[in-house]
């Protein structure tokens, strides 16, 4: 802050603080620089740094002497003096810390004449703070401060001795700083254990050093920047020369100097009270300066970095300005670097000298090729995650979000050229992870998004060798990708890119081949160890599944795919496509961040209101025939659904029921009609619910439906009239549901054949007779525990089984016929669980796991 | 029909000597034209080290043309590598006839072949030998001279690849040469080595082994007399359908028709074979989409759409391509007698009137051999004590009493205690920590 005060007197221009800090952070930035201009005035400088000491004898804190010596300077300027130590004073940020140093040592002398440590403790502490600036800005350590600490500790130590010897007279707080005091210097003294050694050993010595190091950076620089010699006149010579000075230092900006300034904004980096607009715009001039590659390398590898820090918070996304500059940047540094094989960029690399010009014909680079620290497939994972952020927090619903979504393409564009250059030096690795992010893109997008996309790459100068053009098809793209992704060792990538590829498959509503690689994969065993991002896309990849399943007719698989997301009644969240919000259970801030963060951003989801329509229509169609035939109360327990039969209770209960509103409504209605047989209505209240048109193929889709509805309507009929009839015309029964005979015999034949009807046909008369038998309540209960106790037992093997563990099985072990028998049965058992798990009971015992999986993941992760 | 000819699919599982007699097939048949068979026929020859047999081929393509050069040169050089192999393995072959090298030999391998080499000086190079003269004699068609060479080749070796190589060898000259039974001890061990296989080798060629013993055990299991039961027990077993599933779809058809062919099957049959239909149809349904043809969709129109309709007409076509099928063509009859059969059985099931007429209809059959078949039907199933022909009305008519209650609880009841037991035997073999539930099981049961 004092500096502030003083610079703020110094200059009577109207240029507010913020150019002052410019100055300030310039002066940082181009440390190196700053000493070689006050290096000519040393005499001038030395001189002037015993003066203000002097003069601030008298004063009492620090802020009084600033503003004391301030005071000083406006005066002599006014004055239009010339002196030599006021232009040093000025130009020289270095100067001035020594100055401020040299002030803090006075009021530690004062204070330690009267015995003040409490004083002395404070004036130590800004002491120290100042010495951790120059050591951020690379500047040797003042003799000045090891002086000081040496002479610290002196005092320290007699204060203490004398302390022991009159312990009476000590106030309280005085002596805590005391103590405190030991402490610090201690500290310093060992932080600081040569440079004090040195110095003990001869002062002068050290001295000499320190000076001889300000001088040798000075030349050095000084020939490469014409302002070191020019400014101090301009400065000089004009009252304001806060504004010259940007306008001075773009003049400095000359192609030789570059690499010098990089490393003064690479030093500054990161730190405290760095602008990093400043640095951005410095880092922009300079490329514009450079000259050759390796220069206009160096400047883009720093400026895209600097462009990503830009944002210190992870909360929020990038400008878009900038995300827009660092994608263009990206860009340019692929294409230079795919032009020039001469100059590669690596991520481990041995050092080199950061200030040297380098060239391939250069006989120290192996090869001929000049190898440079960085990374481009960060720089493109980075541009990527960027984008995703920016889509989180836009609002999906305004035009921004639809703008910002047109610069997919050019993101697009940048990975496809980072992929073609990575094509070309042949790295696998990077490769690996750019092909992930390609594939990223346009897995879950339909064929005509991936056209356009491709069309873009196609019109760039860089291209692929996996191009759209070249694979014919959508899928052959993917394909294509995904084979490399499965090639390639990484084992995470190949989760991922046989996930978005099972997606793919399911998108386009190829049904088998997405669930027989889903299956043939089996992620579902290891799924649940997986990190949350890959769960998401796995949870993702089954719906879309269960989705294809349903636009494909294939209601059961459907029903039996989507039932395990909808039971944990967390689909936004397993979706990560919202955050959820338990009743009982508060979410910390980190928690909801973490959350937040995963979320999909809006142009991926899938819609959960169809997922609901397609999952709760399924379930009817699957779950009313099997309500209308079950007629014990015992087995009406057993649903196959739990959410839908919970609506449809829900829906039974209710007094009044109005006009269909919701998807809900709609379907509740709807299987009501069609548990009393009205298929018309059914199909009607179906087919009116209006998300349907987000569904490709909507018509298709509905006419499906209709037919499953008059199917099972009829078999619904037949389970619920049965009783009431001894024969039923086929006729009839073709007539009311309006299908044709042949389709009414044949699934009236399925049910008698597999004893879910006990009736027969009458070939002759063209009747379905029922042969019905009412069983008295003791037979009935006989059954049910006939039933029950075979299931205590399967239940004790299966537990048994698990127990015992392992592929052999316990029965495998008892010896004799018998136990063979009971080998053959288990295996049988286990042989058929294999086999079907593809369609339902395999796929409802995965997804309990899984979402059981997510959440201890989650658990485990907040808590 | 052609399209249904799975001759193409199969060929490329099968060795080049095995192919002969399915290309020879086809030119029985009319489905390809008479030359491009014959064309495939001389090209897969020539790549043998029977150049006769492929001058012969040549002439007969081309009778215009002379018969090249090049086999008589090839002839010439078969003549000299036969007479070098056989030198080489004659000399193992008289050590190892020798009666008492014969019974010094152990079961130890490692043994023999440090016996061999301390007595008569055999190392197992030339052991070897005895490989290689087997696999020269399969290449130019002596193959019971082959097998019989690498019978002994793998007594003796100890080396691994040879050894499987070996097998397969030994099996492919069993087929060729008709020994069926000794096939079928080949395929026996080949499997088990295959299935045991533990080497750290992909999943992947083990796969690539089972899908060629698939197409290679069809030699045998059509030919051999138990070979259909076999057959079903060995492709139903977990892995081979898996295998099926995933690599070879249309071995379904064989499946198909084994399980068709084996309707009922010997009392000792297990499980496996007695549910066969059942697990094959929830198979075939499954992979429609991969496969299908006139066999797999009579199953799925008659148990799955019970279309009896649908399921005649492919019943027809099934027929003509059992006919054109290499290994399915003696069996046709079998095949359409049995179809018959489960086609009545589950009209029978659905029905209780059937009309004569209609049913012979369905089965195509003429009236009268409808009844007679009719009648046959009802004497040996056991429904005959529930079905009454009316000839009057011409109809049968089927009384299906239900089964009553008390029947089906002790049905239900019946295997639990066996069950219990073998529970309670594994649990005090674990001799510890009994699960609570075994025990209130127990209870129950009794």
């Amino acid at each position: 802050m004092s500096r502030f005060f003083r610079t703020q007197g110094d200059s009577d221009s109207s240029d507010s603080s913020d150019e002052e800090e410019e100055l300030m952070s310039s002066g940082d930035e181009a440390a190196p620089s700053r000493p070689a201009a006050a290096a000519p005035q040393r005499k001038g400088m030395d001189s002037f740094l015993k003066k203000p000491g002097g003069g601030s004898d008298s004063s009492t804190s620090d802020d009084a002497s600033d503003s004391d010596s301030s005071d000083d300077s406006d005066g002599a300027e006014d004055d239009g003096d010339q002196e030599p130590q006021q232009a040093v004073r000025i130009m020289s940020a270095a100067e001035r810390r020594l100055v401020e140093m040299e002030a803090t040592g006075k009021v530690m002398e004062n204070a330690l004449r009267i015995n003040d440590w409490i004083a002395i403790s404070n004036e130590f502490d800004k002491l120290v703070r100042m010495i951790q600036r120059q050591h951020n800005v690379s500047e040797p350590i003042p003799p000045f401060y090891i002086r000081t600490l040496i002479s610290l500790e002196n005092s320290v130590n007699n204060a203490l001795a004398k302390e022991k010897e009159a312990k009476k007279k000590t106030n309280a707080t005085n002596a805590k700083a005391l103590t405190a005091m030991k402490q610090k210097i201690k500290k310093s003294v060992k932080e600081y254990e040569t440079d004090v050694n040195k110095y003990n050993a001869d002062p002068e010595a050290f001295e000499r050093e320190y000076n001889a190091l300000v001088v040798r950076d000075a030349p050095a620089v000084a020939g490469a920047t014409p302002r070191a010699t020019t400014a101090p006149g301009v400065e000089g010579e004009s009252p304001d020369f806060t504004t010259v000075g940007p306008r001075g230092k773009a003049m400095q900006f000359s192609s030789e100097g570059i690499l010098k300034n990089l490393q003064g904004v690479q030093e500054a980096r990161g730190k405290k009270n760095t602008d990093r607009a400043e640095q951005i715009r410095i880092l922009e001039k300079l490329l514009e300066v450079a000259v050759t590659s390796y220069q206009r390398i160096r400047v883009l590898l720093a400026l895209v970095s600097s462009r990503f820090d830009y944002n210190s918070s992870v909360a929020t996304h990038m400008p878009i300005e900038l995300w827009l500059s660092a994608q263009r940047e990206v860009d340019q540094l692929v294409a230079i670097v795919a032009s020039n094989p001469a100059y590669s960029i690596q991520e481990i690399i041995e050092d080199y000298d950061e200030l040297k010009e380098r060239t391939p014909e250069d006989p120290d680079e192996k090869g001929g090729i000049v190898r440079i620290r960085g990374s481009i497939i960060s720089f493109v994972d980075r541009l990527d995650d960027e984008f995703t952020k920016s889509l989180q927090n836009i609002d999906p619903h305004g035009t921004e979000y639809i703008d910002r979504l047109k610069d997919e393409k050019a993101l697009y564009c940048t990975i496809c050229r980072a992929q073609a250059f990575y094509e070309n030096t042949n790295q696998d690795e990077p490769l690996g992870r750019v092909i992930m992010r390609r594939l990223e893109h346009i897995y879950s997008k339909p064929d005509a998004v991936v056209q356009a996309l491709e069309a873009a790459v196609d019109a760039s100068e860089i291209k692929p060798n996996m191009r759209l053009a070249g694979q014919g098809t959508t899928s052959g793209l993917i394909h294509a990708l995904c084979v490399y992704l499965y090639k390639s060792g990484n084992s995470l990538l190949r989760t991922r890119a046989m996930l978005s590829h099972i997606y793919h498959h399911a998108l386009h509503n190829d049904f088998h081949t997405a669930r027989d690689m889903l299956l043939m994969s089996h992620l579902q065993e290891s799924i649940h160890s997986a990190d949350v991002a890959t769960q998401i896309l796995y949870n993702r990849t089954v719906v879309q599944l269960g989705l294809c399943a349903f636009r494909c007719g294939l209601i059961k698989e459907s029903q039996a795919t989507l039932l395990d997301i909808f039971t944990t009644q967390r689909v936004k969240e397993l979706l990560a496509q919202g955050v959820h919000t338990q009743r009982f259970q508060v979410i910390t801030p980190e928690q909801e961040k973490a959350e937040k963060q995963r979320q999909l951003p809006f142009h991926m989801h899938i819609n959960t209101e169809l997922l609901e329509a397609a999952f709760l229509v399924s379930s009817m169609l699957v779950e009313i025939p099997l309500l209308a035939s079950i007629d014990s109360d015992e087995l009406k327990r057993k649903a196959i659904s739990k959410p839908f039969r919970r609506l449809l209770d829900f829906a039974d209960r209710q007094v009044f029921t109005g006009p269909p509103e919701s998807t809900r409504d709609h379907i509740m209605q709807a299987s009501k009609a069609l548990q009393d047989g009205e298929w018309e209505q059914c199909r009607d209240l179906i087919q009116s619910i209006k998300i349907w048109s987000l569904m490709p193929e909507a018509a298709a889709v509905k006419e499906m439906l209709a037919k499953r509805i008059q199917e099972q309507g009829l078999r619904t009929y037949l389970f619920t009239y049965a009783p009431h009839y001894s024969t039923l015309s086929l006729s009839l029964l073709s007539r009311t549901f309006s299908l044709p005979l042949r389709a009414v015999t044949s699934i009236v034949s399925k049910m008698i054949w597999n004893e879910e009807l006990s009736a027969s046909l009458d070939q002759s008369g063209g009747v379905v007779v029922f042969h019905r038998i009412e069983l008295s309540r003791t037979q009935q209960l006989a059954q049910t525990i006939a039933d029950k106790v075979g299931a205590m037992l399967e239940q004790n093997e299966k537990a048994l089984d698990i127990k015992m563990g392992g592929t052999g099985g316990w029965g495998d072990r008892t010896d004799g016929n018998k136990g063979e028998k009971r080998g053959e049965q288990t295996q049988e058992r286990r042989g058929r669980g294999e086999r079907t798990r593809g369609t339902r009971g395999g796929a409802r015992g995965r997804g309990a796991r899984f979402a059981q999986g997510l959440g201890n993941e989650m658990g485990s992760r907040t808590g | 029909m052609a399209e249904y000819d799975l001759t193409k699919r199969i060929m490329p599982y099968l060795d080049r000597h095995l192919s002969l007699p399915l290309l020879a097939h086809l030119c029985e048949t009319t489905l390809f034209a008479l030359e491009d068979v014959q064309i495939a026929q001389y090209e897969l020859a020539k790549g043998t080290n029977m150049p006769d047999y492929a001058a012969n081929l040549f002439s007969q393509i081309y009778p215009d043309q002379e018969v090249p050069q090049e086999f008589e040169e090839k002839r010439q050089n078969t003549l000299l590598t036969h007479q070098r192999l056989q030198d080489e393995a004659q000399a193992v072959l008289d050590v190892i006839e020798n009666p008492d090298v014969a019974q010094a030999l152990r079961q130890d391998k490692e043994q023999n072949l440090q016996y061999l080499k301390d007595n008569y000086n055999l190392t197992l190079d030339q052991i070897a030998a005895l490989y290689h003269f087997g696999q020269f004699q399969y290449s130019y068609g002596n193959y019971s001279g082959a097998a019989d060479y690498l019978y002994h080749f793998r007594v003796l070796s100890t080396d691994n690849d040879l050894n499987t190589s070996a097998q397969w060898g030994k099996l492919a000259s069993d087929i060729l040469s008709g020994k069926w039974d000794a096939a079928l001890q080949e395929l026996d061990t080949l499997r088990e080595s295959i299935d045991s296989r533990s080497l750290p080798g992909p999943a992947l060629t083990q796969l690539h082994s089972r899908t060629w013993l698939l197409h290679w055990s069809l030699f045998v299991y059509f030919n051999h007399p138990a070979g259909r039961t076999l057959l079903l027990e060995t492709f139903l077993s977990p892995v081979y359908l898996n295998t099926i599933q995933t690599s070879c779809p249309w071995i379904l058809r064989y499946l198909a028709a084994a399980a068709i062919l084996s309707r009922a099957p010997a009392p000792g049959a297990s499980t496996r074979v007695r549910n066969a239909l059942r697990e094959l149809i929830k198979v075939i349904q499954m992979e429609e989409y991969q496969y299908q043809d006139p066999v797999t969709a009579f199953l799925k129109e008659l148990y799955v759409e019970f279309d009896f309709e649908a399921a005649q007409r492919e019943l027809g076509r099934a027929e003509q391509v059992l006919g054109d099928d290499f290994f399915l063509g003696e069996f046709s009859a079998d095949f359409l007698d049995n179809a018959r059969y489960l086609i009545s059985e589950a009209y029978c099931r659905t029905h209780q009137k059937i009309d004569i007429r209609d049913l012979s209809e369905r089965l195509n059959l003429s009236p009268d051999e409808g009844e007679k078949w009719i009648v046959n039907l009802i004497r040996e199933s056991r429904m005959g004590a529930d079905a009454k022909i009316d000839l009057d009305k011409n109809v049968i008519e089927i009384f299906r009493p239900a089964v009553p209650v008390y029947q089906t609880v002790i049905d239900k009841t019946r295997g639990l205690h066996l069950r219990t037991s073998g529970l309670g035997t594994a649990i005090s073999r674990m001799g510890m920590g009994a699960p609570q539930g075994a025990a209130g099981a127990e209870v129950a049961v009794r």
